[in-house]
């Protein structure tokens, strides 16, 4: 047995409550740019983490705000063409929503929170890479840019009433900031998995580390076998966008480049930015109740399973007969199968509460308070999941697909303020926990609905209606919908003043002071 | 009590510019096995449909077994540039990358060469579209390979061959041979069974 591979005590003696350790030597400790030059210049991962997860939440606030107009629009108070200016800006908007609350929301908000967090749980200085770690950030940030820039320009992943000319250049532009994004998060995610594997502790194996970090590991592996198959996917309808005219993949006029991108939202793919979540729920519960498991070794194996039941590229239908692949039996167990591990994290999570302190103040801290609803919504968007896949219910090409969508959506946001709760030092200082509990409760509430209103409307759907152009469900469940995405919007809005507050000086001050 | 701080021990597990290279080159491949999958599926479909895939004789396989014949070659040279950089032999060192670089290149105009002898309009058909799109991400793959060798070989002008050096020139090769295998499933689902 190498030295390597064995646990030792002493790293897990000098691992504290939330899983950070002491790095081995502070010896050449990084000297990080100043002043404007720092977001630039940094190679210093927790800073880097730091933009990534202010800049998802910005993000997260604008795409809220298209999610409240599309609900608003689903209520029949007035019709999207009206709203939007035509349906086709209605679709532009419609998947903006969906990819971007992955691409520019959820993934980069744990990638920011890994990069900060990872290398202390590891024992590491900093990063395997520390520019290729900002060069990330800043190329996930200009390809956003260009991806929303592109989409309210006319662009889009596609049309559905047809396009000029023009429009098409735009589609081009987006499919480039799409490709822009998913590059640059694939490079952080090497970066995060780098480090997990070659800069840990010496004496901390592989299954030593704490659940954030392995959570974050697998992670990078689904995101390495998921997101580069979305990138040949666009070399494909690129090559036919640019090729004009575009004669299969890349028609700008049809909805064809949406439904070759599509899978990515959808299960079994989205649940890849959920695992993280697990790791986050471990460790925050087991932070604010002071346990750890008696079975660490069951954590690990419930989040590997997770994540191999997230790897989505081979999912997509467009290329074959829809009903081919997912009436399948694989797309079916992969579907029932997701519902294991999440049972088994609230096992998991109901024996730290067990063996930890259960006084109310803990209990309600804000920390086990975000572990729970996000677990919470995790485990009925894992249901819902089930549900879809059951074949005689039909409801694969309903609104339940978004019902999954918004449960894991919401349930990343949820975790991410309950990981800025767990490891302050490294994020952004203590979060009041008067602003923190208050967004979390909005967020659920408004997850919840969500998820409740797009499982009901899918159920009561005549036909499919997985673009959801036509206006499906009753008009009480739309505005239970529109109701939901106010409640997520508010509880964003609340997330960054709880940030807000938090980096503000004064607090910094009195909050060492107590 | 005194206690005497000894210094941390050296890890051992430093090659992380290996590690990294090796998680960047695993996305790489399943980027282009995805685009072949897809390239491999449109074919099946047209051929399942009774359609012609390509038309006859315009896709020759003489060039591209002669780019992999080259691309073979390169596989030993490059090794050998990793063997030289592991001996801090710099004379060997040059010469592989170099060889490697113009055997690189030698690939690039064959490709040039079969464009032009195929003469494919892009927007032609699935077949010529999903043709482009294959080669293209392979040659634009076979640069990357190319310019990280060059920006190696640079490096190493300009100092001595260290561990760090030969992690690099070693991560290089690892892109590089992933290259040679993306080609030769090029060459198999292209060009030999067409």
């Amino acid at each position: 047995m190498t030295l390597t591979e064995s646990p030792v005590a002493e790293s897990e003696a000098a691992a504290d409550t939330d899983g950070a350790v002491e790095p081995e030597s502070s010896a050449g400790a990084l000297e990080a740019p100043r002043g404007l030059a720092q977001p630039f210049m940094t190679s210093d991962a927790a800073h880097v983490g730091r933009l990534f997860v202010v800049a998802s939440l910005v993000m997260a606030l604008g795409k809220a705000v298209i999610g409240v107009l599309l609900s608003f629009g689903r209520t029949d108070a007035v019709a999207p063409d009206d709203l939007f200016g035509g349906l086709n800006a209605y679709f532009r908007l419609w998947t903006l929503y969906r990819v971007s609350f992955v691409l520019l929301v959820v993934m980069p908000l744990l990638l920011g929170l890994a990069l900060a967090v990872v290398p202390s749980q590891v024992g590491a200085r900093n990063v395997a890479f520390g520019r290729a770690a900002l060069a990330s950030f800043w190329s996930w940030l200009i390809g956003a840019v260009i991806v929303v820039a592109s989409v309210l320009a006319g662009g889009g992943w596609g049309a559905v009433d047809g396009v000029t000319g023009n429009e098409s250049d735009a589609m081009a532009l987006t499919l480039l900031g799409t490709g822009m994004v998913i590059v640059a998060l694939l490079l952080g995610a090497i970066v995060v998995a780098t480090t997990v594997i070659s800069l840990r502790q010496t004496g901390m194996g592989l299954l030593d580390v704490p659940p954030f970090s392995w959570s974050m590991l697998v992670t990078a592996a689904v995101w390495l076998f998921s997101l580069p198959v979305a990138i040949a996917n666009i070399v494909v309808i690129y090559a036919d966008l640019r090729g004009r005219p575009a004669i299969a993949f890349g028609r700008p006029e049809s909805p064809d480049i949406w439904l070759q991108l599509d899978w990515l939202v959808e299960q079994p793919a989205v649940y890849a930015m959920a695992v993280p979540v697990l790791g986050i729920i471990f460790q925050a519960v087991g932070a604010s109740v002071g346990s750890r498991s008696s079975r660490p070794e069951a954590i690990l194996i419930v989040i590997g399973l997770f994540g191999l039941l997230a790897v989505g590229g081979w999912s997509q239908d467009y290329f074959t007969a829809p009903q081919d692949l997912r009436d399948g039996l694989v797309y079916v167990a992969f579907g029932l199968a997701a519902v294991v591990p999440v049972v088994a994290t609230a096992g998991g999570v109901g024996e730290l509460v067990l063996r930890g302190s259960k006084t109310r103040d803990r209990l309600l801290d804000a920390r086990v308070l975000g572990a729970g609803a996000a677990l919470k919504l995790l485990g009925a968007a894992a249901l819902v999941g089930a549900l879809r896949v059951i074949e005689p219910l039909d409801l694969l090409e309903t609104s339940v697909t978004w019902s999954v969508f918004h449960g894991v959506v919401v349930a990343g946001l949820i975790a991410a303020v309950a990981a800025l709760g767990t490891w302050p030092q490294l994020l952004f200082g203590p979060l009041q926990q008067k602003l923190a509990r208050p967004a979390i409760m909005l967020l659920f509430g408004g997850g919840g609905l969500l998820v409740l209103a797009d499982l009901i409307s899918g159920f009561i759907a005549d036909d499919p209606d997985l673009m959801a152009l036509a206006l499906d469900g009753s008009i009480a469940l739309n505005v239970v919908a529109l109701i939901g995405s106010v409640l997520v919007l508010g509880g964003l809005a609340a997330v960054l003043a709880a940030v807000a507050s938090a980096l503000r000086p004064s607090t910094a001050h009195a909050s060492e002071a107590a | 009590m005194r206690t005497t701080e000894l210094p941390a021990a050296e890890s051992t597990r430093p090659r992380t510019v290996v590690v990294g290279s090796l998680l960047a080159t695993g996305a790489t491949f399943v980027a282009f096995a995805a685009l072949v999958s897809v390239y491999v599926q449109q074919r099946q479909h047209a051929r399942a449909l009774g359609e012609e895939w390509f038309p006859s004789g315009t896709v020759e396989l003489g060039p591209a077994g002669m780019m992999m014949m080259t691309l073979m070659l390169s596989v030993v040279t490059v090794q050998w540039a990793v063997q030289a950089a592991r001996a801090e032999d710099r004379p060997h060192g040059f010469i592989a990358l170099g060889v490697t670089l113009m055997f690189g290149a030698a690939v690039i105009n064959q490709f040039w060469f079969v464009y032009q002898d195929t003469a494919f309009a892009i927007d032609g058909g699935r077949a010529e579209l999903l043709f482009y799109a294959v080669t293209g991400s392979f040659i634009a793959m076979l640069i990357a390979a190319m310019a990280t060798l060059t920006v190696t070989t640079i490096r190493s002008l300009m100092g001595p061959f260290g561990r760090d050096l030969a992690h690099a020139v070693q991560a290089s090769a690892m892109f590089w041979h992933m290259c040679v295998l993306c080609y030769f499933l090029v060459w198999y689902v292209v060009f030999i069974t067409k």
